[in-house]
C-alpha cells in the first residue's frame, strides 16, 4: 500500500512537473513539484524512504529530458542526503527548516544536475543564467514546502504511515 | 546512478532509452488534455462566482451559456490551431508532419518539448521544428513514438538571424525570459526596437527566412564589438500545443 500511494504520487508529481509546472513560470524559473515531493517524503519518512523515492522520481525525470537517464536521479540523491542530515539534527515540526532544507537542496540538486551533464559531455548553460535560474527556483521551492509538508502530512497520517525515527 | 547515465548515453543504448522515454508520452498527452479541461472548468467557475449577486435562475441560466461558450471558444481555439498549421504546412514548401505538445522539460536549465512524433513518423534527431508563427527549435533526440525537440529558449540554442529593417546580421542566444541577439556592428545601420530577427540560413543550421520574433530592446556600447538586444520570441513554451517538424531540411 505505501509502495503503491509513493509510486503514484512520483507519478503525479513528475507529470504534472512536465506538464503544468512551467505554466507557473516566474523570473524564468518554476517549482520542482518531484523535488519538493521528495524532500516532504525525506522529512516525514525519513532518509531511506527518501533516497528510494529520489531514485524513483529521478528516473521519471530524466525519460522526460535529453540525455542519458540517472542524472535527475543523482542530483535529487543528493538533495535528499543533505536533507536527511538536516532533519535528523533539527525540529521536524518546525515549517521554516524544510523550507530552508529544499531551498539548499535545490541548489546542491542544480549543482549536481549541472556538473554531471558536464562530466557527461553535455551542454551546460552558462554560469549567469545558471546561478539566476537556481537562486529563483530555491526560493519557488521554498515558498512552496510549508503547503506540500502540511498535504503530505494530512495524505501520509490518511494512509497510516509510521513516521521515521527522529534520531 | 553514474554509471546508468554512462551506459544509457552510450550510442548502442539509444534505441532502448528512446523506447523507454516514449513511454510515458500517452500519460503525459492525457494530462495535458486534463490540465486543458481544467483551464476551461476553472474560466467557468470564474465566470458563475461574477453572477452570484443575481438571482438563482438567471445564475443557472448564465452558468450553462458560459459553459457552452468556454467549450465553443476551446473548439474555436483548436480549429485555429489547426488551421494554421494546415495553412503553413501548405504554404512553407518543405515537407513536414504535425506533432502534437505532449510534455516539457522537467528542469529550468533545458527548455525542450516532448512531442508524439518519433522515428516511425520520420523523425531524425537535427531536424528542425516551426510552428505557425516561426521557428520553435531541433529535434534533440527520438524515440519509436515520441521526440524531444529543444527549443530556442534553451540557454544552450543559437540561431543566426538578420534583422528586417536595417538588415544587421546576429545571433540570437536561447535565455531563461527572453531570447538575447548580439548585432554586429556596421557603419551606417543601428539596430532598432520592432525590427524583426528572421534566420538568416549562415552557418546552414536553419533554413532562411523563418521569424524568430522582434527585437524589445537594444543596448549600443561603441567600445564593443557587438550591441546587444532581447528578443520577444514569437512562440510561447507555456501555451504551444502544436509543432510542424521540418522532415527534408538538412542542417550542414
Amino acid at each position: 500500500m505505501k509502495l503503491v500511494a509513493g509510486l503514484l504520487l512520483m507519478l503525479a508529481a513528475a507529470l504534472a512537473q512536465v506538464t503544468w509546472a512551467s505554466q507557473l513560470e516566474i523570473a524564468g524559473a518554476f517549482p520542482n513539484l518531484v523535488l519538493i515531493s521528495v524532500i516532504g517524503l525525506t522529512w516525514t519518512e525519513g532518509v531511506r524512504a527518501g533516497l528510494f523515492w529520489a531514485c524513483a522520481g529521478g528516473i521519471l525525470l530524466d525519460l522526460n529530458a535529453p540525455g542519458p537517464l540517472g542524472p535527475h536521479a543523482l542530483a535529487l540523491l543528493a538533495g535528499v542526503y543533505v536533507t536527511g542530515y538536516w532533519a535528523r539534527n533539527l525540529d521536524r515540526e518546525s515549517t521554516l527548516h524544510p523550507a530552508g532544507a529544499v531551498a539548499v537542496s535545490t541548489v546542491l540538486y542544480s549543482l549536481v544536475l549541472i556538473g554531471a551533464d558536464n562530466a557527461l559531455g553535455l551542454p551546460i548553460p552558462p554560469f549567469r543564467t545558471a546561478v539566476q535560474l537556481t537562486l529563483a527556483a530555491s526560493l519557488y521551492n521554498a515558498a512552496l514546502m510549508p503547503l506540500a509538508l502540511f498535504a503530505l502530512r494530512r495524505v501520509t497520517a490518511g494512509l497510516r504511515w509510521e513516521p521515521a525515527e527522529a534520531s | 546512478m553514474l554509471l546508468l547515465a554512462v551506459l544509457s548515453q552510450q550510442s548502442w543504448a539509444a534505441g532502448v532509452r528512446g523506447t523507454a522515454k516514449s513511454t510515458l508520452a500517452p500519460l503525459e498527452a492525457q494530462m495535458m488534455s486534463l490540465a486543458s479541461s481544467t483551464d476551461h472548468a476553472m474560466a467557468i467557475f470564474g465566470d458563475i462566482a461574477s453572477l452570484r449577486a443575481q438571482n438563482q435562475r438567471l445564475s443557472a441560466e448564465n452558468q450553462d451559456l458560459k459553459r457552452q461558450l468556454a467549450e465553443l471558444n476551446a473548439a474555436a481555439y483548436d480549429n485555429k490551431e489547426l488551421r494554421q498549421a494546415l495553412d503553413f504546412q501548405r504554404t512553407f514548401g518543405h515537407r513536414t508532419v504535425v506533432a502534437e505538445v505532449v510534455g516539457r522539460g522537467p528542469d529550468a536549465f533545458s527548455r525542450t518539448l516532448q512531442i508524439d512524433r518519433g522515428s516511425d513518423d520520420g523523425v531524425r534527431a537535427g531536424m528542425i521544428v516551426v510552428s505557425s508563427p516561426g521557428l520553435v527549435g531541433r529535434v534533440r533526440e527520438t524515440g519509436l513514438h515520441g521526440a524531444i525537440v529543444q527549443t530556442l529558449a534553451d540557454p544552450q540554442s543559437r540561431a543566426n538571424v538578420f534583422l528586417s529593417g536595417s538588415g544587421l546580421q546576429g545571433t540570437v542566444i536561447g535565455g531563461p525570459a527572453a531570447l538575447q541577439l548580439q548585432v554586429q556592428h556596421r557603419i551606417g545601420a543601428t539596430a532598432s526596437k520592432g525590427e524583426w530577427a528572421i534566420t538568416s540560413g549562415i552557418g546552414g543550421g536553419y533554413p532562411r527566412g523563418l521569424v524568430v520574433g522582434s527585437v524589445t530592446s537594444v543596448s549600443h556600447s561603441d567600445a564593443a564589438t557587438v550591441d546587444t538586444a532581447l528578443v520577444d520570441w514569437v512562440n510561447n513554451l507555456a501555451t504551444m500545443t502544436l509543432v510542424i517538424v521540418v522532415l527534408d531540411f538538412t542542417p550542414s
